[in-house]
């Protein structure tokens, strides 16, 4: 079972009087996330990992290509109840408190009025925020914004956890609460998308990976797998990634 | 999403937008506006004013006290015509901001009060109101729509159309709000002032909220088109013009054809008149319900077109909201084609 297929998934971005100009984000991308495991998806900057990203939560629409999301068509919104997601900068609406953004969010995933509450309540603790519930985030540091990211990605308790740089402005203490909310969604059965540069963070938690280079993939496996050289040896996960870049850049 | 989903959405959406438009100083500044304007109307007397006519329509002869006492009072008076004081202090007089501004009148007290409603909803409130409004609330959608601000919340399973129609509501929603406030407000201050309760003064209420909605469905398009607040609120306000003129046109052609129109430019205009919103209509609808002809001087044509007959008040009011609901779909259907 896959929480994600990609099948020959192409992304042109048009541009231009017409859409007479474009840029290929993304070129025959075929990979699978195995429902219930971290799956880990690198690349170097505008490889198109973002772009996928965006396909699979139907923020953008594929120019060719079929996409399934929780055993459904990514077009078809309804999974999308059964799905997380936090990105680097977002920029909550600032006249909201932490309490209200958490309210927000949750209603509109379709969490019901009796439960929101109690989830927001808990969630807030859980992230460090509850003695800040009633304070808009306008005040709110970089990191306190990206806490309360995570909490709202967890609100619904989703099949997909879908993490967009997580890591950015998080300090130890909110790293560590990252990996313990990954860590968590893994035992639960449930899946983990997670997009990221910080190579420690993926090599520590993710089950699987797939590398993204130039719109393409490049690499999708395990971390041994990928780490392992001909001769039996290992080498880390920077060396084995730069490998996989530089080869395209040499293309 | 069924139909449970979407109505929550909404909800949701029309939460936020009464939310935003809270915390920004725009409800404050509408505020203080209506808390000015009501200010001024208890202030607001009707002195030696003239005895109401008998009839609707009725236009008495009217005469100078000096000619009046000439021919006789009693006389004149069982005549039915109307004596005009000659001197001011006996005067019929409208005094403002506290007997700062006197106006001289021609008409009995509830006449005067119901100009002045009249002023105030059909020029200040429908027209600079309505302006300022869709000038202060352009940013709200662009804002919104930003990517940064945006993705998580069209990830979200709620439709992106339902979104944008909780969004619209909600700002319709606060302007219908500031609207009642503004008509209330200035109604009970001058019916304590004059004693005047003209309760056709709240048809302002809907007229306003129709007049902005036809017109913010406009800025919502352009905002999803372009996300940019200013093009939101220029081309509103461009579009507001071209839709004065054609509306302004339509009657004056329909009147007074001039030469050389052909029929082809005259089934143009009747088109053009009939597809855009008609904000000179709407107006005519509200000079209408507060029964404005005998005080208050519409637009000529439009005065004009209603004296021949040839005014459809329903017809431009549905036709108005109409294109509002269409412009509203369009966004919609932009904002589900948007790449985010």
């Amino acid at each position: 079972m896959n929480a994600a297929v990609f099948e020959n998934v192409g992304k042109v971005y048009r541009s231009g009087l017409f859409g007479s100009g474009g840029v290929a984000a993304v070129r025959g991308v075929s990979l699978a996330v195995p429902a219930g495991r971290v799956f880990g998806l690198l690349g170097p900057n505008r490889a198109g990992k973002t772009t996928l990203v965006k396909l699979l939560l139907n923020l953008a629409r594929p120019t060719s290509g079929a996409l399934t999301r929780l055993g459904e068509p990514a077009a078809s919104r309804r999974t999308l109840a059964r799905v997380g997601y936090m990105h680097e900068n977002h920029a909550f609406p600032k006249y909201l408190s932490a309490a209200e953004v958490l309210a927000f969010y949750g209603g509109l995933s379709g969490l019901p009025g009796e439960v929101l509450p109690a989830r927001v309540d808990a969630l807030l603790e859980r992230v460090g925020l509850a003695d800040r519930r009633d304070e808009p985030i306008s005040r709110f540091s970089k990191g306190m914004v990206q806490r309360l990211g995570l909490a709202q990605a967890i609100l619904n308790e989703p099949d997909l956890l879908v993490l967009d740089e997580p890591t950015e402005g998080l300090d130890l203490l909110g790293r560590e609460l990252l990996r313990e909310v990954v860590n968590e969604t893994r035992a639960a059965g449930r899946t983990v998308l997670l997009v990221s540069h910080a190579l420690p963070e993926v090599a520590e938690v993710c089950d699987e990976l797939a590398v993204i280079v130039g719109g393409r993939v490049a690499y999708q496996g395990d971390i041994d797998a990928l780490t392992r050289q001909p001769d039996g040896s290992r080498r880390t996960l920077e060396l084995a990634l730069r490998g996989l870049y530089t080869q395209e850049v040499a293309a | 999403m069924n139909l449970p989903g979407i109505v929550r959405t909404v909800r949701w959406m029309v939460r936020d937008t009464v939310r935003q438009s809270l915390a920004t100083k725009l409800f404050w500044v509408m505020l203080a506006a209506t808390a000015v304007v009501t200010a001024l109307c208890l202030g607001v007397r009707v002195e030696n004013d003239l005895p109401p006519l008998t009839s609707d329509g009725d236009i008495p002869a009217i005469l100078p006290a000096t000619e009046a006492d000439k021919l006789g009072r009693d006389k004149v008076a069982a005549d039915g015509v109307r004596v005009i004081e000659t001197d001011p202090e006996k005067r019929p007089r409208l005094t403002l901001a506290f007997g700062a501004v006197v106006v001289p009148i021609a008409r009995d007290r509830t006449d005067a009060v119901r100009h002045l409603q009249v002023m105030l909803a059909g020029l200040l409130a429908d027209t600079v109101g309505v302006l300022l409004a869709l000038l202060w609330t352009a940013g709200f959608l662009p804002s919104f729509l930003e990517p940064q601000s945006a993705t998580v919340l069209l990830a979200k399973p709620a439709p992106r159309w339902a979104i944008l129609l909780g969004k619209y509501l909600g700002v319709v929603g606060f302007v219908f709000g500031q609207a009642v406030l503004f008509v209330g407000c200035t109604w009970a201050a001058l019916g304590l002032a004059t004693g005047v309760w003209a309760n056709s003064y709240w048809l302002a209420v809907p007229l306003l909220v129709i007049n902005f909605g036809v017109f913010y469905s406009v800025s919502a398009f352009l905002a999803v088109c372009t996300r940019s607040a200013v093009a939101a609120a220029f081309g509103t306000f461009l579009f507001w013009a071209v839709c004065w003129g054609m509306n302004y046109a339509h009657h004056r052609f329909a009147l007074l054809p001039p030469d050389g129109v052909t029929a082809m430019s005259s089934w143009l205009l009747d088109v053009g008149y009939w597809v855009l919103p008609k904000p000179l209509d709407l107006s005519g609808v509200f000079f209408g319900a507060m029964s404005a002809d005998g005080f208050a001087a519409a637009v000529p044509e439009l005065r004009a077109i209603q004296s021949a007959g040839q005014f459809h008040p329903e017809a431009s009011v549905l036709t108005s909201i109409g294109f509002a609901a269409v412009t509203l779909g369009l966004a919609g259907y932009e904002l589900e084609m948007t790449d985010y």
